[in-house]
């Protein structure tokens, strides 16, 4: 009978065998790279939008606070994007002509919404509430970011779970006085004295237990 | 001979106890048998593959669509009530709805009116699902092909302007039972403009026996309306006064107040029944007699004859009955004018008006038996019955005909040919939900506003004026039916609103005024129907008949009820009581007659009474009358639509005469068998203490005893600790908890062939229990939810921790780290778990995913599901509470089966506060755990049932 394999064919199984390893070791590797990836998570990507809004601009430059336009952040579990009717009460007296804003101007004429794109869409399964968050003083920058930087708004976290336990299994450090949850800057809040121990203080006057901010039915159900 | 191979022979073997296993386990076998293993591989091989893809799919930003402006009181993200009413069989069941921006989502009890106190049905609960209906009809037909409003409405018009000019002559409304006082002016009004017309009135289940019973004691109709919290001895015969039907929430109220109060040792509450089939309220009797119709019958005599209700003889009893009797008599002797004596709606008047008068001489009337005028409004001179319509259009005297929410064609006893009548009547209109059988046959059909998009008024059965008012506009081309009704007589303008408004105006004042915003505000105006008093004249003694033969009992289905609701999913996978049957209707016999007939469960037979038969399944019902057959209505609709070919018609068999009892049927074996959907395989007790009774001086709190040593590591003690108690002394198995759960919870509907296979889906059953003999057994029932065990073995067997506990004591369920590997499920003593086998959810069309709850996760294929004590609302109160800077409050968070339970059966609360409902409920001498031998000290635990003191049964 034959030989039917030469020698050195037992030296390219071995090749192909240590390739395949470290291919799949290295599709896994990249897999789990790009599900952890900003292009995946979609952290500071900016999103187009129809009307491109600047927060940076509204925020930011002019200084409006978070809650003109985010109407619900106290009183209910979501923020929500505010109606066309919002927009107008500046933009019926400034800019009225603007080419820009033309979308939002039919939006009213017509009755029909305007159509966002959402940045920060957590899954399905997850319940975030917004009003016990701002209640107990989380400041809005601890998730969304640097909003009054933002020309177009991205995701500043990519509010993974990780992102969320982070802060739930140590809340002192993020803690802010409630009547300021919407200031963006606190650098420098830790160097003044008075100041430094107010998240233990905010933990005590809330009765906040880590210990149960991480039961898995306080935002899964 | 060749040798076979060895490797054959075994291979034979294999397949040999295949066999044998498929036959055991059809289910697990089923669709294997045409897959050879290479195939399995390949698709095995192919869905690993794709699973991973299957989480892919999400867009992390996906569009918003914000208002253009917020109508006021919005708060995004956060639901908001309404009070309103939702109508069941012409009545008003006053519900408090709730929406998410705009959609209905919800319907609880009216906590403020005096009827429901917050509590609800199966039929009310389910009614939200009757407004996302897909089979609904979304506009108008003529001839069953679409066209716009504006042919109809030509077509009105000319009618109304030729019926202007004869007066009406010619004309004919037909309509379900009405109540609502702005449809009884409009036709009002409508009669007077046209004299000649006439009014028919056809509502399939109705009260009119006993409308005539009351007739013939008192000389004139009235409503007689059992007060059961007043009532200390209840003597039933046959009378389902817990069972289902449109009074069922105010009477379980009632029934379970007067409980209460005795179990607290204030009065009595005694409970016998003596009927022919087992019903809710026979299931919680202290004495149930099982007699047949005519049995039932003498027993009323009897007990007229023994209490001294004049002019009546005595008939011969058996000695079972001569006991029952003198129980019964004893009971209400010493209750007296505390105590009511009913008789099944369907039964002879005369028999029923003979209760009455047992009731004016004990002295009942006006304690425990109120009289009031019939709310359901009564055609002119009650002269509008179906068979006069019938008999006037065979005679040529109907020329047009519009018939409203009813649905003669599927309803009617065979006998009155509707169908060929409806042929001779020239011009025909149809106004309904649904395009239904009867709307086949008419030319057009004009599709209407379901309760939670009109405008509109009805009474509830205690007679007080519910206002409806639209939570949502209507989806469809729709119109409500007072605007139709206007629309009949030519006036296009109508506007529903002001239809309504001005039935109100002498009272409320106008639209604007602050009385008419209160009034909405409060969905109901505080007027109950006035009690009249009547003294009952003697009347002939009513003659009883006997006869071998079997006697046909037609009854309304305890869930798609008359069939006008076989459209609705949950109802029609509701297991029904005793059976646990979904998505068929049985002929109901007794174990005796099965037993000699040669009868199993789903074994088909034909059931004739003379030249009208039918065939159907039977179901062998243990405490049945052996003489005694027992049918539903509401099956067998031929219209499209989900109710479709689902079980079958019991219309052939009824006539006029005789629609909801035919004597003389033979049942005969056909051989076949149909395969049937039950979620409760087994029902006998047996010597398991599922179930308990305990003597009433259980209601007394005992010291609590330690719990027996465990390996689970100790939980950490904190507040508040979640705990729910079940009281089966008061649960009567109505399964109004069941849709309850079902709609707050985005329960599936998985089809009647998963069913079949155990896969129901319900986070709550109501399982039913038959202890003692099987001929005549006690009933129990019992919800069961998740047990929530503080030492869960569900947690221990989850592979990736999906099945976890919380700090306030709850068994959690996480949904996104469930791989379905279902260990849980098995290792679960008390089979709560859920698993999706299918994405039940993902084919639904937009308009149910509307009817979801957002609050909670609609779950996908693959994944373990289960009671979570309505985790949603434990979070939403907990949040209010804190950002109040309070505590949680006793009885703030309730449970959506708590918040529907009519008799107060559930309650949920924290078991660390000594204060709380649930803990005084707890401390009772009569508190168990199901399977507490299994250690797993479950949180949800129950209150057995009490036993009839020692003192009431011996007289």
């Amino acid at each position: 009978m034959p030989q039917i394999f030469r020698p050195s064919a037992d030296i390219w199984l071995r090749a192909a065998v240590v390739m395949v390893f470290f291919l799949v070791l290295g599709g896994g590797l990249f897999a789990t790279g790009l599900a952890r990836s900003s292009y995946a998570t979609g952290q500071g990507w900016p999103i187009e939008q129809t009307v491109p809004f600047s927060h940076k601009h509204h925020a930011g430059d002019l200084g409006i606070d978070c809650r003109y336009c985010h109407v619900d952040v106290e009183r209910g579990p979501v923020a929500g994007i505010p109606p066309t009717y919002t927009c107008m009460t500046c933009h019926s007296q400034v800019w009225t002509g603007a080419p820009m804003l033309a979308p939002v101007r039919d939006s009213l004429a017509s009755g029909q919404p305007l159509v966002w794109t959402r940045v920060a869409k957590l899954p399905g399964y997850v319940y975030f509430d917004h009003q016990i968050h701002i209640d107990r003083g989380v400041p809005c920058v601890e998730c969304h970011g640097r909003m009054d930087q933002m020309p177009l708004a991205y995701r500043a976290h990519a509010l993974e779970m990780r992102f969320c336990l982070s802060c739930h299994r140590d809340p002192a450090p993020h803690l802010k006085p409630p009547d300021m949850v919407t200031r963006m800057d606190w650098a420098g809040w830790d160097l003044v004295a008075a100041h430094r121990a107010y998240g233990a203080a905010a933990m005590k006057r809330f009765h906040i237990e880590p210990a149960k901010l991480t039961d898995c039915g306080l935002c899964h159900r | 001979m060749p040798m076979t191979p060895p490797h054959i022979a075994r291979s034979r073997l294999s397949d040999r106890d295949l066999r044998r296993a498929a036959a055991e386990f059809p289910t697990a076998f089923e669709g294997l048998s045409q897959t050879d293993r290479r195939d399995l591989l390949k698709v095995m091989g192919a869905s690993l593959a794709l699973a991973g893809l299957a989480g892919c799919h999400q867009d992390p930003h996906p569009e918003a669509r914000p208002y253009v402006r917020v109508p006021d009181g919005i708060v995004l993200g956060q639901s908001r009530a309404y009070a309103t009413a939702v109508t069941f069989g012409g009545y008003a069941q006053p519900v408090l709805a709730t929406t998410h921006e705009g959609r209905p989502t919800k319907l609880e009890g009216l906590p403020d009116h005096p009827a429901s106190q917050g509590a609800t049905d199966a039929f009310t609960q389910a009614a939200l699902l009757g407004l996302y209906d897909p089979g609904r009809s979304k506009g108008p037909a003529r001839l069953g092909q679409p066209t716009d409003w504006a042919q109809i409405d030509a077509a009105m018009v000319a009618n109304a302007a030729r019926l202007d000019a004869v007066k009406g002559a010619g004309f004919r409304l037909l309509s379900g039972a009405i109540t609502s006082p702005t449809l009884g002016r409009l036709i009002d009004a409508m009669l007077q403009r046209w004299p000649q017309a006439r009014w028919h009135a056809f509502e399939p289940v109705n009260d009119d026996l006993r409308l005539e019973a009351a007739r013939q004691a008192f000389g004139r109709p009235l409503l007689v309306r059992p007060q059961l919290e007043a009532a200390e001895a209840v003597i039933s015969f046959d009378d389902d006064l817990l069972g289902p039907g449109p009074f069922q929430t105010s009477q379980a109220r009632g029934w379970a107040a007067r409980r209460a109060a005795y179990q607290r040792g204030q009065g009595g509450s005694e409970l016998l029944t003596a009927e022919p089939a087992p019903s809710l309220t026979g299931a919680v009797s202290q004495h149930r007699l099982i007699a047949s119709v005519a049995g039932v019958d003498r027993l009323v005599l009897a007990l007229a004859a023994a209490l001294g209700v004049g002019g009546v003889a005595a008939p011969a009893l058996a000695a079972t009955q001569a006991a029952w009797l003198a129980e019964a008599a004893a009971a209400l002797r010493r209750a007296g004018g505390a105590s009511y004596v009913g008789v099944g709606a369907f039964h002879d008047p005369a028999i029923q008006a003979l209760a009455l008068r047992i009731n004016d001489r004990l002295g009942a009337i006006g304690r425990t038996t109120v009289l009031s005028q019939p709310l359901i409004k009564a055609t002119p001179g009650n002269s509008g019955s179906l068979a006069a319509l019938v008999a006037d259009a065979h005679a040529g005297l109907v020329d047009s005909l519009a018939i409203f929410d009813a649905n003669p064609v599927y309803a009617a006893p065979a006998d009155l040919e509707v169908a060929g009548a409806l042929q001779k009547v020239r011009l025909r209109f149809h106004a309904g939900l649904h395009a239904d059988e009867t709307a086949a046959l008419c030319h057009w059909h004009a599709p209407v506003e379901h309760d939670l998009e009109t405008w509109g008024d009805a009474l509830a059965v205690d007679g007080r004026p519910s206002l409806i008012q639209p939570l949502v506009r209507p989806f469809y081309a729709v119109r409500a039916r007072s605007v139709l009704l206007q629309n009949l007589q030519g006036d296009l303008a109508a506007d529903p609103r002001r239809l309504l408004a001005a039935t109100w105006t002498d009272k409320l004042g106008d639209l604007d005024s602050p009385a008419w915003r209160a009034a909405q505000e409060r969905g109901f105006l505080d007027e109950p129907v006035t009690a009249v008093t009547a003294a009952s004249a003697a009347g002939p003694a009513p003659a009883t008949s006997a006869s071998n033969a079997l006697t046909v009992l037609v009854r309304p289905d305890p869930a798609v009820w008359d069939g006008a609701l076989a459209n609705n999913p949950w109802l029609q996978e509701l297991p029904r009581p005793f059976t646990s049957l979904t998505w068929d209707n049985v002929v109901a016999v007794a174990p005796a007659l099965a037993r000699r007939l040669g009868l199993k469960n789903g074994d088909v037979v034909q059931l004739a009474a003379g030249a009208r038969m039918l065939e159907g399944p039977v179901w062998i019902m243990p405490g049945q009358d052996p003489s005694t057959l027992v049918v539903t209505l509401g099956f067998g609709r031929t219209a499209p639509g989900l109710g479709q070919a689902v079980g079958f018609d019991v219309a052939p068999l009824r006539t006029v005469g005789a629609s909801w009892r035919v004597d003389g049927a033979t049942l005969t074996p056909t051989g076949r068998s149909l395969p049937l959907a039950t979620t409760q395989d087994v029902t006998t007790l047996g010597d398991f203490d599922f179930v308990r009774t305990a003597p009433r001086t259980s209601v007394a709190p005992k010291p609590p005893t330690p719990p027996p040593p465990s390996f689970y590591p100790p939980k950490p003690e904190s507040r508040p600790q979640w705990g729910m108690s079940i009281d089966l002394d008061v649960c009567i198995g109505c399964n109004a908890c069941v849709v309850a759960c079902q709609a707050e919870n985005n329960v599936p509907v998985v089809g009647k062939t998963q069913v079949a296979k155990g896969r129901h889906m319900h986070w709550l059953r109501v399982d039913h229990y038959e202890a003692g003999e099987p001929d005549d057994p006690a009933f129990f029932n019992q919800p069961v939810p998740c047990m929530h065990c503080e030492q869960a073995p569900c947690e221990m067997g989850c592979p990736v921790n999906a099945a976890v506990h919380s700090d306030d004591g709850l068994n959690l369920q996480v949904y996104n780290r469930c791989i379905g590997t279902r260990t849980c499920s098995s290792y679960c003593p008390y089979k709560v778990r859920r698993f999706n086998w299918f994405d039940f959810t993902g084919g639904d069309p937009p308009e149910l995913r509307a009817a979801r709850n957002p609050d909670v996760t609609v779950r996908s294929r693959g994944v373990m599901e289960k009671c979570n004590y309505c985790l949603q609302r434990i979070v939403a109160g907990k949040i209010a509470a804190q950002v109040a800077g309070r505590d949680i409050a006793d009885g703030e968070v309730r449970t959506a089966c708590q918040q529907a339970c009519p008799t107060d059966a559930i309650v949920f609360g924290d078991i660390s506060d000594g204060a709380s409902q649930v803990v005084a409920r707890k401390a009772q001498g009569r508190n168990y755990a199901l399977l507490e031998e299994a250690n797993t000290r479950p949180r949800t635990t129950y209150l057995a049932r009490l036993a009839p003191d020692a003192g009431d049964g011996d007289g």
